[in-house]
């Protein structure tokens, strides 16, 4: 009786659970089935170091209590092509916010004012932690590091898991913090990592003394054959079978198609001008950007993820901060204006920008207060921008305090009022490809008001 | 009536000191005969197939067959000897490790445990590298004699070859790189490797003189032996 009056109980306690949660606007409906994305992409975009949100996301132009807005003081504000001076005090001059819509930006967030309707900003981003091997797996994968180590996945490798197994390559990372843990996931998910599409190139690279291309070719073709003569004479196929796919694979890398997709000098005639590629702080990402692009429009990847460096000011070399933001926004708008012109390779009539998901994070951000030596140090507060068909544009998200940039509560998440975190980012985005979240995420609820309704 | 409590332990005592003092009795011989006399195996076929799907190699055990089969070489003693002459071969072992998919524990990148496009681009940039130097110091025009000859061991007549005269050359081969003769391999395998000598030959003697810095039976060789050092057999296992 008593075990029957339990289960009675279970059930009306498990339908109230359900219903609130279903009811509440900002988790997720445990009963919605995400429909899966099967030919999106995704661009993961780390910003190494802890960027400065004050000079684009969450634009910050009084002083109050521990918040030093930027200044000319410490800014080269000269460098920042939206940067319009405000009157701060009677030494400097801070800037003078722009506004797009319903959003607010600093001065760096440079070309990419201009898609300001297709950018979802989360503020506010709880990072619990100024450490940055932390603060990068824990916006990479939505776990704290647990002794120097990754206990989860990186997002980039879950959606090559979920949606790319069957891709050439199902994820690239050009120095993301990917992570690939435990053995649920398909072996193909294995991120290919690189430094650089340089590293690549060298890879493909053959000198012509003995053999040429041609005589290479043949030996290719009669490996081929040899692996698909394994395969038949093999109790499992997998292996000899994967052989003989690679080998023509590689083929396809050698020339044709696929050539220019690997020749640095091709990728740099496309995509971008020659200062982008010559840019002081991102000219050699403009090159994976660029490797990111071709690779989408031919259909070889599911996942690209790269990293932009040099954001760790914590002296003088702050100056600069707001230029390498200024040249990584240009850059990702570059990635928007290329994508947006360029068809989906296997959706005739469609865009590429309407199936390519973009999400840019950093390690968290950097003190409101300047430190004595004129830079910012590591604070526990973070952004993520999500540039996605899926999310709703022009749109803000999550909140800080005004005296001191700390995360302020974002709402009710099902384990109670708490500001956003990086796990929540990384649900809603795994949601928005139709990826069941709790398949790979331990924690973060989906926020769905940051997701169209369609 | 009951039995005294000490008679089951008394009859035990007994019974192993019999069998312990009895005579040992000579083993029977049983004789050997054909499997196919016993009933019922007069046609049992031997499966011989594999059972468990090809593996990949760990890479260690890959770049060790390098440096054993093309020198017995340490580590930099054969990355020195592949940038002789030009650095256009070659780069350095530590270049082609993550292609290559060996685990660095810096990074907490486990090893890659099958292969992919890019590893087996790595496999052909070193086994061309290993591949032309070896072709170089054995059958160049300073070529070693042959008891010094590490990987082709042979006599390379100047007037073209039989299929059967390729056979003998590419069973020595065989043997180096995939450690049994070619006679239990596919019976295509030879006609194709010899297809292949024949087309890089003829390619080769074609092409002036000035383009390569090889002979065509050199280059052909070479050819043959990528075909090897590559083959899925020396990867899988």
């Amino acid at each position: 009786m008593l075990r029957d009056d339990r289960r009675g109980f279970l059930k009306l306690f498990g339908a109230g659970a359900l219903g609130a949660l279903a009811g509440n606007p900002l988790t997720h409906a445990l009963a919605a089935e995400p429909t899966a994305a099967t030919d999106d992409f995704f661009v993961f975009v780390h910003c190494a170091g802890g960027w400065d949100v004050t000079l684009w996301s969450d634009p910050r132009t009084e002083a109050t209590n521990i918040v030093d807005p930027p200044s000319t003081e410490f800014v080269d504000a000269d460098a920042l092509r939206l940067w319009e001076d405000a009157t701060l005090d009677a030494n400097a001059k801070t800037f003078a916010p722009i506004v797009r819509g319903n959003l607010r930006f600093g001065p760096a967030i440079g070309d990419l004012a201009a898609f300001a309707d297709r950018l979802t900003l989360v503020n506010g981003v709880a990072m619990n932690t100024v450490s940055h091997p932390d603060g990068t797996a824990y916006a990479a994968t939505g776990r704290h590091l647990a002794g120097g180590r990754s206990v989860a996945s990186s997002a980039d490798v879950c959606l090559a898991d979920a949606l790319g197994t069957s891709q050439l390559f199902p994820s690239v990372s050009f120095r993301y913090p990917s992570a690939y843990v435990g053995s649920m996931h398909d072996p193909r998910a294995l991120p290919l990592r690189v430094d650089a599409v340089g590293t690549i190139a060298r890879s493909l690279a053959r000198a012509n003394t003995t053999t040429n291309a041609a005589d290479r070719d043949a030996v290719n073709v009669l490996l081929s054959q040899e692996a698909l003569a394994l395969r038949a004479a093999s109790h499992g196929t997998t292996a000899a079978n994967g052989y003989a796919v690679q080998v023509e694979t590689l083929r396809k890398m050698f020339g044709g198609s696929l050539g220019p997709l690997f020749d640095v000098t091709a990728l740099k005639a496309a995509n971008f001008s020659a200062a982008t590629y010559a840019g002081r702080f991102q000219g050699a990402t403009a090159v994976n950007v660029s490797f990111a692009i071709e690779a989408m429009k031919r259909n070889l990847v599911r996942s690209v993820a790269l990293t932009c460096g040099g954001f760790d000011t914590h002296g003088t070399n702050y100056r600069t901060h707001g230029q390498n933001l200024q040249e990584t926004f240009d850059l990702i708008a570059g990635l928007l204006r290329a994508i947006d012109q360029a068809p989906h390779p296997t959706r005739l009539g469609a865009k590429l920008a309407d199936h390519v998901h973009v999400l840019v994070t950093s390690d968290f951000c950097r003190t409101p207060g300047i430190n004595a030596t004129g830079g910012r140090d590591h604070y526990p507060n973070n952004t993520a921008l999500i540039i996605s068909p899926k999310f709703l544009g022009g749109t803000t998200f999550g909140s800080t305090r005004t005296s001191d940039l700390l995360p302020q509560n974002a709402g009710t998440f099902s384990d109670g009022v708490r500001p956003v975190g990086p796990p929540d980012v990384l649900a809603t985005l795994l949601q928005a490809a139709g990826v069941d979240p709790r398949r790979y995420l331990r924690d973060g609820d989906v926020v769905r008001a940051l997701l169209r309704s369609t | 009536m009951r039995a005294p409590a000490s008679l089951p332990f008394l009859a035990a005592l007994a019974f192993a000191n019999a069998g312990c003092s009895r005579p040992a009795e000579p083993q029977a011989s049983v004789q050997e005969v054909p499997v196919t006399s016993i009933p019922g195996h007069e046609s049992l076929a031997e499966d011989t197939s594999r059972k468990v799907e090809p593996r990949l190699l760990p890479q260690e055990a890959l770049i060790r067959s390098y440096l054993t089969i093309f020198g017995d070489l340490s580590p930099l003693a054969m990355q020195a000897r592949l940038r002789t002459g030009s650095t256009a071969l070659f780069d350095t072992w530590t270049d082609y490790l993550g292609a290559l998919g060996v685990p660095n524990y810096e990074a907490d990148t486990p090893r890659t445990g099958q292969t992919n496009a890019l590893m087996l681009a790595a496999f052909e940039r070193i086994g061309v590298a290993l591949c032309d130097k070896a072709a170089a110091a054995d059958l160049g025009k300073t070529a070693a004699p042959l008891a010094q000859r590490k990987v082709f061991r042979f006599e390379v007549p100047t007037a073209p070859m039989s299929e059967a005269e390729f056979g003998v050359r590419f069973d020595s081969l065989h043997r180096t790189f995939l450690s049994y003769p070619v006679a239990l391999a596919p019976a295509d395998r030879t006609p194709r490797f010899f297809a292949l000598y024949k087309d890089v030959l003829a390619r080769h003697g074609a092409a002036p003189s000035s383009a390569f810095t090889a002979t065509p039976t050199q280059a052909a060789w070479a050819a043959v032996c990528y075909g090897l050092v590559r083959h899925p057999e020396f990867h899988l296992y």
